[in-house]
């Protein structure tokens, strides 16, 4: 069975379950519609198809201070190799995965814990809600300056307060410590990014019906039971997105440790991302950084497989 | 103004430094002075700070005549350029100089649409390297006197001397010309030249129980005086800077390392080859000890130094909370401006501060006195490389302009020095000396100058391996044996090519 279009035949799902179709096929059946985005998919090969793959090109190259990007020498996988064999890729792997699962994790914490509050009806919500929002919209430059002299080691005003109070007997070493350093920026990071927690989870939220929480309530449930048995379970799939959407932009993440500490002190606050943009600007090795990048991108490609596949669950299932 | 012992200053200097400007006449300039023709118009044998005033004013200049024989005054063309100007940290003077400077420009070349960028000291080279690389560069730049070398060695910069512009190699201090030389060719010209001088508070000297009118004279005495002033008034002693990646650290720790006797590579001989690291000297080793002595033994330094540059002492130091730093001349108009911004109690003590601020020459080390030779170059960018194509006239025009003998002077006011010598012989000149306080100090350090090495790996090397080898010391991560031989061999690897 078929049916005419503006540009020719398509074929229905009857024919498609009973002669399989190559691609090619299907591309020249749905001509007209590739048609339609042609020119979007040909600005997304300019400015994101070639950078990816110049900069897997560039990955197997070394490119010396004094050379000109076009007389880069290939050096096939050595790049690779000098990376994954460098006690300094340890470390930062190390950095990277404490700043991004902890700022993931406390960030969705914080922001569940504010949309569970938001939720219910009370006075000056609406006030709160926009003032829960304002690290959200703050520019993350100027915030990161901020901080960065709340935490200043000899006159930040968090040190200062803390002497006043008595809690320590000299101003606390936030940023210029190899211990404290990364739980410093994981903080500000956290403070940055719950808001985004908040508003995905107050939508999530909005689904969980009514009257199953009144059901629960009337069978005796208590407030944790409701939330855990009721309230969670609809939320599961919205949390599985923000989670995913909070470590892809934590694993990106460069302003906060870059304006604050640039990868400092010693290297304690170096993440991928920063250690990237030092490896390629700052010592020019281009090479190296691309390989690096590639790296960071085979990461985020697998983060973002499974962003689409929690993004298409429902659609499967009710395909299914 | 009086000194510790109630005698009266002279015009507010320290009583020290005509004892300063006389020792420094009798220093070599040796190193400075090789590689070019001995004929300058101003006689770098004989320098000394009553040297400089017997010039001064000596000579008159018309900045537009000199530059219409290079191109002429109704040249019609367009022009981009890139610099460091004047930012937030900026006495106000200096950014008064600025404007003056391009409103000048204007009215002498009307007919050059220019677009000029005043661009970050710590992003300048990172913009630049990523706009050349898409062929979207500016066609001038002015760089510090470290950066040039990187650009003309990848071919980026168009071969550049001062003779282009209508002036003589001669005219500017032979040191500056090799810091623009590559591979036997000039590639840029010198803007401005300076060396930096070492600044403390004379109350808080007198407080904790130093000469106030006496800076220390070694860098012994630097880790010493941090400690007493430290113990007895509970201020940081000196204004330590390590932050990475940055500018500031090598200028403020280089001085130290080459006053031990150690060096990056062999950039503080006479005759350097840039051939091997001396990072794991025991001159070195010794200069990173010092800093981690005064760090982390005595605590008598700002906790916040790593991520410090040195825009983040001149608060403490107006406040009163640091007594010693190492800067620019500059630092003199900048405390002044804080001082009127200041307001109350405040008030009162910064002017405290600008009453007792001193400056004298950076201490002496085991092997010698030593400072950073700095300054800019000024350069133009090959056409393939620049956004829309280079207009070769108008970038000479503006080059010529920037460093007369007139504007390489005043745009250095209170930051720097001339990097034209005959600015120097100008009335501008006279006018600096009679109106800056402690110039004198400062031109007296410029013998002493060390330029940074002249090869495209500097910058990382200054930049990078020299400001993580201070971190890794100071942070606990290494010993000081491990942290210098760490810094040696990625030296090592980057000679070696990667």
């Amino acid at each position: 069975m078929s049916i005419a279009t503006g540009q020719g035949t398509a074929v229905l799902a009857p024919t498609l379950k009973s002669k399989r179709v190559g691609p090619l096929q299907r591309i020249y059946n749905h001509r007209a519609d590739y048609l339609y985005v042609l020119p979007a998919l040909l600005v997304m090969l300019i400015v994101i198809a070639y950078p990816v793959y110049y900069t897997i090109e560039l990955s197997f190259f070394k490119t010396p201070p004094n050379l000109q990007m076009k007389d880069k020498v290939f050096v096939g996988l050595d790049n690779y190799a000098t990376i994954l064999s460098s006690s300094s890729f340890r470390e930062v792997t190390m950095n990277t995965l404490i700043w991004t699962v902890f700022s993931t994790l406390f960030a969705f914490l914080i922001g569940l814990a504010a949309a569970l509050a938001l939720h219910r009806e009370f006075i000056g919500r609406g006030v709160l809600r926009a003032l829960l929002l304002i690290p959200y919209v703050v520019s993350a430059v100027a915030a990161s300056y901020v901080w960065k002299w709340l935490y200043h080691s000899d006159f930040g005003v968090i040190g200062a307060l803390a002497v006043q109070f008595g809690l320590t007997d000299k101003p606390i070493n936030f940023l210029d410590n190899l211990h404290t350093v990364l739980p410093s920026l994981i903080v500000v990071n956290v403070w940055k990014e719950f808001s985004f927690a908040m508003i995905m989870l107050m939508a999530g939220l909005q689904t969980v019906p009514e009257q199953l929480l009144r059901a629960a309530q009337v069978d005796g449930a208590n407030a944790w039971q409701r939330f855990w048995h009721v309230t969670f379970p609809h939320l599961k799939s919205v949390s599985m997105v923000t989670v995913l959407l909070l470590m892809v932009s934590n694993f990106n993440s460069f302003i906060i440790p870059w304006v604050m500490t640039g990868g400092g002190p010693a290297g304690a606050s170096d993440i991928w991302i920063t250690q990237i943009y030092n490896i390629a600007f700052g010592r020019q090795r281009y090479g190296v950084a691309a390989a690096y990048s590639v790296i960071l991108f085979i990461v985020m490609m697998t983060l973002g497989y499974f962003y689409v596949k929690a993004l298409t669950r429902g659609d499967e299932s009710r395909a299914g | 103004m009086t000194n510790a012992h109630g005698r009266k200053t002279r015009s507010g200097l320290p009583t020290r430094r005509r004892v300063f400007g006389y020792a420094m006449a009798t220093l070599t300039t040796a190193s400075l002075m090789s590689g070019t023709a001995y004929a300058q118009s101003v006689d770098l044998s004989k320098w000394s700070p009553e040297y400089i005033r017997s010039i001064a004013g000596t000579e008159k200049v018309d900045t537009a005549a000199e530059c219409s024989k290079v191109v002429p005054l109704d040249y019609k063309g367009r022009l981009s350029v890139w610099w460091t100007g004047p930012n937030e940290a900026s006495p106000d003077i200096t950014r008064k100089v600025n404007d003056d400077f391009w409103a000048a420009w204007k009215k002498t070349y009307p007919n050059i649409a220019t677009d000029a960028q005043n661009i970050d000291y710590n992003q300048l080279l990172d913009k630049l390297r990523t706009a050349t690389l898409g062929n979207a560069a500016p066609m001038v730049v002015r760089l510090q006197i470290l950066g040039g070398v990187e650009f003309a060695s990848k071919g980026y910069f168009q071969e550049l001397k001062p003779e282009d512009v209508g002036y003589k190699t001669s005219d500017f201090w032979p040191g500056a010309m090799k810091s623009d030389t590559y591979d036997g060719k000039t590639y840029g010209i010198p803007t401005n030249n300076e060396t930096m001088a070492f600044i403390w508070n004379a109350k808080l000297f007198k407080d904790a129980g130093l000469d106030p009118e006496k800076p220390p004279a070694t860098w012994d005495d630097v880790v010493k005086y941090s400690k007493q002033i430290h113990d007895k008034l509970g201020v940081a002693g000196y204004g330590m800077v390590a932050k990475q990646n940055a500018g500031n650290t090598p200028f403020r720790f280089m001085p130290q390392l080459w006053a031990f006797g150690g060096g990056a590579l062999d950039e503080a001989d006479a005759t350097p080859t840039y051939k091997a690291s001396q990072l794991n000297s025991a001159g070195t080793k010794a200069a990173l000890q010092a800093s981690v002595d005064m760090y982390v033994r005595d605590k008598s330094v700002p906790v916040s130094a790593l991520t410090n540059t040195q825009n983040e002492n001149q608060n403490p130091f107006i406040a009163g909370q640091l007594a010693m730093m190492i800067a620019h001349p500059a630092e003199y108009a900048k405390m002044v401006d804080l001082a009127k911004k200041a307001t109350g109690a405040d008030k009162k003590v910064a002017d405290a501060v600008v009453e007792n601020m001193r400056y004298g020459l950076i201490p002496k080390g085991p092997a010698r006195r030593a400072v950073v030779f700095g300054g800019s170059n000024i350069h133009i960018i090959k056409n393939e490389y620049v956004d829309g194509g280079l207009d070769e006239k108008a970038a000479k025009a503006l080059i010529c302009f920037w460093t007369s003998p007139e504007w390489s002077t005043k745009l250095a006011w209170v930051d720097s020095n001339p990097g034209n010598l005959r600015g120097f012989k100008t009335e501008w000149m006279k006018e600096r000396l009679n109106s800056i306080k402690f110039l004198d100090v400062t031109t007296s350090m410029l013998p002493n100058g060390i330029p940074f090495p002249v090869i495209p790996q500097a910058t990382e090397i200054m930049n990078i391996v020299v400001p993580d080898m201070m971190q890794n010391a100071l942070t606990g991560k290494m010993t000081v044996d491990q942290a210098a031989e760490d810094a040696a061999g990625k030296v090592k690897e980057l000679l070696g090519g990667m």
